[in-house]
């Protein structure tokens, strides 16, 4: 009960600032320019699955910058746990993504419906994304100055980077390096890159709305525990360490 | 340091229980084996100068910040997220959340802190008014100012009715009239019976409202003390007449050079017990009405500065005049070696008993005469 007070006491806030006229404004942007030619639930789901993980980029960054200001010690103190504090802040992110997604899904419904998009079709193309919303959402967290410190910040920096790093480091670069040093930067790549596979199945999902093999629901689950493992490690590790919000 | 048996004789519940407390931020030491207790109902204050760790140990308190060695325990228990709920916390900066009307903040406050229904509403109303803020209370935060700001910051420290109040800095960046304000209403707060912690740099606030100090130097209690005791000393004194006639001054100020007098008073500096009761006798013997006899420095500066700096008495003060003082019931934890016995004064040594004694001395050798 205290998490979702405290959700609905940050989205308030975040709405009387002010700060939600980006997202009203990317929204509307996103609608008049992608969303009303003629569509199908493929082309929608593609252009939502882009936007939205981008806008929780946005959004969550700027949820964590309201959390991490001296104001905060005062609902701490109050009996808001550490964990739900950092839940608060996750779950008000997501539910400013998830309600931009909402308006330009009630939108496209309204004004310029894809041809082949029932609510069914909806629900189920809808579901990965909002996994992967929360995965960006839950990242952004770890990510932030408040949970992780600066060395730590880096390393999970430095571990992303190399996730990604087979799209630039190949071909004659790749062929530079000695055998050994090839296989092993390929087995690090893949070791640290697998947990990026379930976000981009995720995406392929929603797009696809393929659910006719196991495959399908076992993302889900692995988009799921990929989640609660991010927001799991994001606990425990402001758990260890001092609250020192900012001071700005 | 031994305060710790000795408190908890005095005390049978200590509401704060802080022992050999370590905190650093990297390499940088802040609090060093500081030791302290606080007895239920007991109004502490903490003074320190910027920098000394004051905010720190109120963090440390609140659970904000992990320590790196020691014990601490509030309420009776270590786990300090279970008592949250029964301790009130007003911070040092008046910080909140603008965006709302006070009426609404302390209603999602008091929610978070578990209260819900007619208690809650019941409890927002209570403490906008014990406050003042009342007729403010449907108001933005962010229009208010500093001072209403910090009244805030009483109210919702005590919408939970907390057992324990930590209180940071309250008149930090206030002007005079804010300073006098909430200087009022935590002494009105005081009566309720809450067991309050006071961190502040200002004396006016400790002497106005504590029952005990500590000078919180080099990471640690480096003096504590019993406002009750330093009230009974005191050093230099300006004693306030209706009116000083010439003659009486010429004969006043021939007593020596630390006698310095104008038309309205005589001031002693420094002072000696003596002196003192010569000046006084001289003054009643000339039928000048006597109006008030004040400190002109006041012993709780004396001790922060002696914990702060380990200012060495004066040549007055080694003659044995006006030290507090320094037994152990008064200052529990000197910064450095303790004066030594000959530094001490005699238990007399305090304005009100030298005056009475005088007084009892005089008339004594009145009658035999």
């Amino acid at each position: 009960m205290r998490l979702l007070r405290f959700t609905g006491f940050t989205l308030l806030e975040y709405l009387r600032s002010g700060r939600v006229a980006i997202e009203i404004v990317a929204t509307l942007a996103m609608y008049f320019v992608f969303l009303r030619r003629p569509m199908d639930a493929q082309y929608f789901f593609s252009a939502l699955g882009i936007f939205t993980p981008v806008l929780a980029l946005y959004t969550t960054a700027i949820i964590i910058g309201l959390g991490d200001r001296p104001q905060s010690y005062v609902p701490l103190a109050h009996g808001i746990g550490r964990g739900t504090y950092l839940l608060g802040l996750f779950l008000s992110a997501c539910a400013i993504v998830i309600g931009a997604y909402g308006l330009l899904s009630l939108g496209a419904a309204l004004l310029n419906p894809p041809v082949d998009l029932s609510l069914g079709d909806w629900l189920l193309g809808g579901l990965p994304l909002f996994l992967n919303i929360g995965l960006l959402a839950a990242l952004m967290l770890l990510l932030s100055p408040l949970v992780l410190s600066t060395g730590w910040r880096l390393l999970v920096l430095g571990l992303i980077a190399l996730a990604f790093s087979s799209n630039f480091i190949g071909g004659v670069l790749l062929e530079a390096l000695p055998e050994a040093g090839r296989a092993l930067l390929r087995a690090v790549q893949a070791l640290v890159g697998s947990p990026l596979v379930p976000a981009f199945y995720g995406f392929q999902l929603a797009v696809t709305r393929d659910y006719s093999t196991p495959t399908a629901f076992a993302n889900l689950l692995a988009q799921a525990l990929l989640l609660a493992s991010l927001l799991g490690l994001s606990i425990y590790a402001l758990s260890r360490r001092d609250v020192m919000f900012s001071s700005q | 340091m031994d305060n710790g048996d000795s408190f908890q004789e005095d005390h049978v519940t200590d509401v704060i229980e802080i022992e050999e407390l370590h905190k650093a931020y990297g390499s940088l030491p802040v609090l060093q084996a500081l030791s302290l207790r606080v007895a239920a109902g007991e109004v502490y204050g903490l003074l320190g100068p910027n920098g000394a760790g004051k905010t720190t140990l109120i963090h440390l308190m609140m659970g904000f910040l992990r320590p790196n060695q020691g014990r601490l325990r509030l309420l009776g228990s270590a786990n300090l997220e279970r008592v949250r709920p029964r301790i009130g916390y007003i911070p040092e900066r008046q910080r909140y959340h603008t965006r709302y009307t006070a009426r609404e903040y302390l209603r999602f406050l008091g929610q978070f802190s578990g209260l819900t229904g007619g208690v809650l509403r019941e409890r927002v109303e209570r403490e906008l008014a014990t406050v003042g803020l009342l007729a403010a209370a449907d108001r933005s935060l962010g229009t208010y100012s500093k001072g209403m700001l910090q009244r805030l910051g009483v109210a919702q420290a005590l919408l939970s009715d907390p057992d324990l109040l930590l209180i940071d800095e309250p008149t930090s960046g206030l002007d005079l009239a804010g300073q006098r304000e909430v200087i009022e209403l935590l002494a009105n707060v005081r009566d309720r019976g809450h067991t309050i912690f006071l961190c502040t740099h200002y004396l006016q606030e400790v002497e106005l409202l504590c029952d005990r100090v500590g000078v919180l130097a080099g990471g640690r209690i480096a003096a504590e003390a019993r406002m009750r005791d330093l009230r009974d000393v005191a050093n230099s004194v300006r004693i306030r007449v209706g009116a000083l006639d010439t003659g009486l001054r010429a004969q006043l100020e021939s007593l020596g050079g630390n006698v310095h007098c104008d038309a309205q008073g005589v001031r002693l500096s420094p002072n000696t017990p003596e002196l003192q009761a010569t000046v006084l006798r001289m003054l009643l013997d000339a039928e000048v009405a006597i109006i008030a006899l004040e400190p002109l420095e006041s012993p709780l500066e004396r001790l922060y500065l002696w914990a702060l700096h380990s200012v060495p008495p004066t040549s007055a003060e080694a003659r044995g005049v006006f030290l507090p003082s320094w037994d152990l019931d008064t200052i529990a934890a000197p910064p450095a070696a303790p004066p030594s016995t000959d530094e001490r004064p005699a238990e007399s040594d305090t304005l009100l008993s030298e005056l009475l004694g005088r007084s009892e001395t005089d008339g004594e050798a009145d009658r035999r005469r």
